[in-house]
C-alpha cells in the first residue's frame, strides 16, 4: 500500500528536487513590540493563508477569504494568537491582551493585524519572549522580531530584530533602558574577547612584535640598545594596524566594500604566514609599520565579519563599531604589555634570537599555513 | 590605476545610494487599514502558478480539500500513526510542487513531527525528509538520510532518484550518473533515460542525451501510462538540451510540446521564458507570465522582460521583487541565491553585489543556470579571479551551451 503511493508520488516528489521550490517565500509572521517602563504594546501580522490552516477562516470554501469571513471569527483568532505568544519580564508573566484587528498587505498577500498591549507586573529589565504560532502546522514557519526599547534619557529608541524558528521559540532580551554606557561596554567586552581567542590575530601581532626589540644587522640581529627605540618601534606598528583595519572595519560595517568572509580568512592567514617567515628570511619592506598597515587592512574585514554575526541592529552601528573597535585596542594593548616587557629583559640574550624569534615564527609559520589550507581549500586538518 | 580612482569612489556613493533605496522601500508597506466592505476579497487560496494560464496538467495532483483538514485533525488526535503522517505528507508535498509554494514543504514537515529528528526513521520518511531538506538547499543531510534509505532498501528507486539529483544539484555528476545507472532496472524507461539524459547533458553529451530522450518518448508506452509530470520533465529536459545544442527551433518546440502538457509548471515556465529573453523575444515573456504572480522564479523572469521591452510596470515588477528578496532575507532563507544574484545584477545593475551572491550560491548549487550567473556577474564586475573556478568546472565538464563558451571566453580575457 505505502510502495504504491510512493511510486505514484515519485516522478513529482523528484521533480520538485530537482526544479527547487525557489518560488514564493515560506511563512513568517511579523511581531512588533515596543517596551515602555512596565507596558509592553505591538502589533501582530499574521498571514489570512496561515490563519486559513489551523482555523479554518474560509467559511463558504469558495478558496477566497473574504473581510467578513476574518471578521466573524476575531475572537477566535485573538484566541488563537494569545494562545501562542507569552512575554515575561523576568520569571513573571505579561498577559497579552489583542485589541483591534486590522488587514494589511505584505509582499506574499493579505495579513490580519493584532494590536497587542501588555502589562508586566514592574519596569522590564530582560524581556522573554516565547513564541509558539503555527509550529504544530508548518514546521518552518518562524516569528519575526523587532523589539523597540524607549530610551528613558530621551536619546533614540534602541530597536533589536530576532528570529523564532520551531527550535529556537524561547528568547531573551536584555533591555538597556536607554543607557548607552552600559551597551559601549558591552560592544568593548565583545571587542577584547575576539582579539583573546582570535588566535590568528594574537600570533599575528606576536610575529610582527617579535623583532621589535632587535634590529637587523645583514644577516645577524642586534639587541636594541634602549627601552626608547624599542618603544618607538612597538607604538609605530601598533597605530598602523590600528589606523588600517579601522578603515577597512568600518568600510565593511557600513556595507561600501563586501569580501567573502573566506577569502579574508584566507588572507588573514597569509599575511601571518608571511610575517612569520618574513622574521626568519626577510623579503617585505623593512619597514614594519608599513607591513603593519597593509596587512592591518585585511584583518580589519575579518574583524568586521565577526561584529556582523553580533546581529546588530543598525540604528546602534556606529556605538557598537567604535565600541567593538576599542575593545580590539584595549585586547591588544594588554597582548603588548604582556609580551614586550619579556621580549625586552630577554633580548640580550643569544637564546632570544634563535628560539623566542627563530623557532617561534617557524611555529608560527606553521600554524598559519595549516589554517591557509584549511581556509582557502576549505577543508579541516588541524583540530582546532 | 589612478583614473581608476574617482570611479571607485563613485562607485561606493552609488552603492550607498541604492542599498538606502532598497531599505527604504522594503518598508514601504501600505498602513493597516479595514476593508471597505465585508464583501471585499482578501486572499485567494490555492492560488495557481500562473494565473494567466489555466493549469491542466496539474489536475491529476491530489487535492488538498476538506478531506485534508480531517485527516490533519485525525492526525493531531494519533500523531503516531505513521500511515496518516505519510499520506499528509505526500499531499503536501505534491502541493508544494503543483502549486511551487514552499509553505507546504514546513507543513508536510509538521506532519511527520514524530520522527522528523529521529536519527533513524522508517524509510519512507528519510525520503521524505530527504526531499524538504533538499528544497531548503541543506544537501548534505539530504544526502546522508537518501544514503541511509539505501542501504536499508537498495532497489529503492525514489531514493535513487533523488539521490541522482542532489548529486547532480550539487556538482557531483560522477556519481549522480551512477545513480542513474542503478535506477535503470527499477523504473520505467523514461524515468531511467531522463535521468541519465540530466546526466550526460552535464558532461557534454547533450546529443546523445537529446537522442536518447526521443526514442524513450516515441515508446509507446511512455504517452499511455506515464504521469504527465514525468513527461513534462522529459520533453523540458529535451527543450534545454536543444538549447545548449544550438538548435532553437527545436528547443522552441519542446517548450511548447511540455507547456502543452502542463501549462503550469512553473519550470518549464522559467526555463521557455530564459529561451526567449535571450532569444531576443522578451516581448513574449509578458503575456507568458502574470504580473502579480506569487512564484519569484517566475516574477524575476517577468521582471526581465518588463525592463528589456521597457513595459509600464517595469518598475512595480521590480518593486516588488524587491521586496519579496528583503521579506526571505529578513527570515534568514539562503535559498533564492541564484535568483538574487541575477536580479541584482539585471535589474538592479548591481556587478560586485551580484558576484558576492553568486560565488555564494556557487559554493552550494552547480547547475548550469548557476555556473552562468557566476560568470556573468564576474564578468560584468570585471573579477577574473571570482570566475576562475567556474570556467575550470565548466570546462573540465564540458558543459555545453554558446552564451557559457562566450561568458567562459569573456570570463578568461579578463
Amino acid at each position: 500500500m505505502m510502495r504504491r503511493i510512493f511510486s505514484t508520488l515519485l516522478a513529482s516528489l523528484v521533480l520538485l528536487a530537482s526544479t527547487g521550490v525557489a518560488a514564493h517565500k515560506a511563512s513568517d509572521s511579523y511581531l512588533s513590540l515596543s517596551v515602555d517602563g512596565a507596558r509592553v504594546t505591538g502589533q501582530w501580522d499574521i498571514a489570512l493563508r496561515d490563519l486559513d490552516l489551523v482555523l479554518e477562516l474560509d467559511a463558504n470554501r469558495d478558496s477566497v477569504i473574504n473581510w467578513g469571513e476574518v471578521r466573524a471569527r476575531h475572537a477566535e483568532i485573538a484566541a488563537y494568537a494569545a494562545r501562542n505568544l507569552d512575554i515575561k519580564s523576568g520569571q513573571s508573566a505579561c498577559p497579552i491582551n489583542v485589541g483591534e484587528q486590522l488587514i494589511d498587505s505584505h509582499s506574499d498577500g493579505a495579513y490580519a493585524v493584532l494590536k497587542l498591549s501588555a502589562t508586566c507586573p514592574s519596569a522590564v529589565d530582560a524581556l522573554t519572549v516565547n513564541y509558539r504560532l503555527l509550529f504544530e502546522a508548518d514546521a518552518q514557519h518562524r516569528g519575526l522580531l523587532k523589539l523597540e526599547t524607549r530610551a528613558t534619557d530621551g536619546g533614540s529608541p534602541r530597536v533589536v530584530s530576532a528570529v523564532f524558528p520551531a527550535d529556537n521559540a524561547s528568547q531573551t532580551f536584555t533591555l538597556s533602558n536607554g543607557s548607552t554606557l552600559s551597551e559601549l561596554g558591552t560592544y568593548i567586552a565583545d571587542g577584547v574577547k575576539h582579539i583573546a581567542i582570535g588566535f590568528d590575530h594574537i600570533l599575528f601581532l606576536v610575529a610582527l612584535l617579535l623583532p621589535a626589540v632587535l634590529i637587523r644587522d645583514g644577516r645577524r640581529w642586534l639587541p636594541v640598545t634602549d627601552m626608547r627605540t624599542a618603544f618607538w618601534s612597538v607604538l609605530k606598528i601598533v597605530t598602523a594596524f590600528t589606523i588600517a583595519h579601522s578603515i577597512t572595519l568600518s568600510l565593511a560595517s557600513f556595507d561600501v566594500v563586501r569580501l567573502p568572509s573566506r577569502l579574508v580568512e584566507s588572507l588573514i592567514a597569509a599575511s601571518v604566514l608571511a610575517t612569520a617567515i618574513d622574521n626568519i628570511w626577510p623579503f617585505l619592506p623593512p619597514k614594519r609599520w608599513l607591513v603593519a598597515f597593509s596587512f592591518g587592512l585585511i584583518h580589519g574585514f575579518g574583524f568586521a565579519t565577526v561584529l556582523a554575526d553580533l546581529n546588530l541592529p543598525n540604528s546602534s552601528l556606529l556605538l557598537s563599531l567604535l565600541g567593538f573597535n576599542v575593545g580590539v585596542e584595549i585586547g591588544q594593548l594588554i597582548l603588548v604589555a604582556l609580551v614586550i616587557p619579556l621580549a625586552y629583559a630577554s633580548r640580550r640574550s643569544t637564546a632570544y634570537p634563535r628560539y623566542a624569534l627563530q623557532t617561534g615564527s617557524i611555529a608560527i609559520a606553521a600554524l598559519s599555513l595549516g589554517w591557509l589550507l584549511e581556509r582557502s581549500l576549505n577543508v579541516q586538518l588541524m583540530p582546532f | 590605476m589612478k583614473p581608476q580612482q574617482p570611479r571607485f569612489v563613485s562607485q561606493c556613493i552609488a552603492v550607498v545610494a541604492k542599498l538606502c533605496v532598497v531599505v527604504l522601500s522594503s518598508t514601504s508597506f501600505a498602513a493597516p487599514y479595514i476593508p471597505a466592505s465585508d464583501l471585499t476579497p482578501l486572499e485567494k487560496l490555492a492560488t495557481r502558478i500562473n494565473d494567466s494560464a489555466p493549469v491542466r496538467g496539474s489536475a491529476a495532483m491530489p487535492t488538498l480539500g476538506p478531506s485534508s483538514r480531517s485527516m490533519r485533525a485525525l492526525l493531531a488526535r494519533d500523531p503516531k500513526n505513521l500511515d496518516l503522517a505519510l499520506r499528509i505528507a505526500q499531499l503536501y508535498m505534491a502541493r508544494a510542487r503543483s502549486e511551487s509554494d514552499p509553505r507546504y514543504l514546513g507543513q508536510a514537515q509538521a506532519a511527520l513531527g514524530a520522527w522528523w529528528t529521529q536519527a533513524e526513521p522508517p524509510v519512507p520518511v528519510l525520503l521524505l525528509r530527504a526531499t524538504i531538506r533538499q528544497s531548503n538547499h541543506d544537501f548534505k543531510s539530504a544526502r546522508l538520510d537518501l544514503e541511509q534509505a539505501l542501504k536499508r532498501e537498495p532497489n529503492n528507486a525514489q531514493a535513487l532518484l533523488t539521490l541522482a539529483t542532489v548529486q547532480q544539484v550539487t556538482g557531483d555528476i560522477k556519481s549522480a550518473a551512477e545513480s542513474c545507472e542503478k535506477l535503470q532496472p527499477l523504473t520505467s524507461r523514461l524515468i531511467g533515460t531522463t535521468c541519465t539524459a540530466t546526466v550526460d547533458g552535464a558532461r557534454g553529451q547533450a546529443a546523445k542525451a537529446f537522442d536518447a530522450i526521443s526514442t524513450a518518448l516515441a515508446e509507446p508506452d511512455a504517452a499511455r501510462g506515464t504521469n504527465v509530470s514525468v513527461r513534462t520533465w522529459a520533453l523540458t529536459l529535451q527543450a534545454e538540451l536543444a538549447e545548449r545544442l544550438a538548435r532553437p527551433v527545436d528547443a522552441d518546440r519542446l517548450y511548447r510540446a511540455s507547456l502543452a502538457l502542463d501549462a503550469g509548471d512553473a519550470y518549464t515556465i522559467a526555463a521557455y521564458s530564459d529561451f526567449l529573453i535571450d532569444a531576443g523575444r522578451a516581448k513574449e515573456v509578458i503575456p507568458l507570465i502574470a504580473a502579480d504572480t506569487r512564484v519569484d522564479t517566475l516574477l524575476l523572469r517577468r521582471a526581465i522582460a518588463a525592463k528589456l521591452v521597457a513595459s509600464p510596470d517595469a518598475a512595480k515588477v521590480a518593486d516588488d521583487l524587491t521586496q519579496r528578496f528583503a521579506a526571505s532575507r529578513a527570515r534568514g532563507d539562503r535559498v533564492h541565491l541564484r535568483e538574487e544574484a541575477r536580479f541584482v545584477l539585471v535589474i538592479k545593475n548591481l556587478p560586485s553585489e551580484s558576484m558576492a551572491l553568486a560565488t555564494d550560491n556557487w559554493a552550494v548549487q552547480k547547475e548550469p543556470l548557476d555556473a552562468r550567473i557566476a560568470l556573468e556577474a564576474a564578468v560584468a564586475a570585471r573579477q577574473a579571479k571570482a570566475s576562475r573556478d567556474v570556467v575550470k568546472w565548466v570546462t573540465d565538464t564540458k558543459l555545453q551551451g554558446e552564451k557559457l563558451n562566450q561568458l567562459v571566453s569573456e570570463a578568461r580575457a579578463l
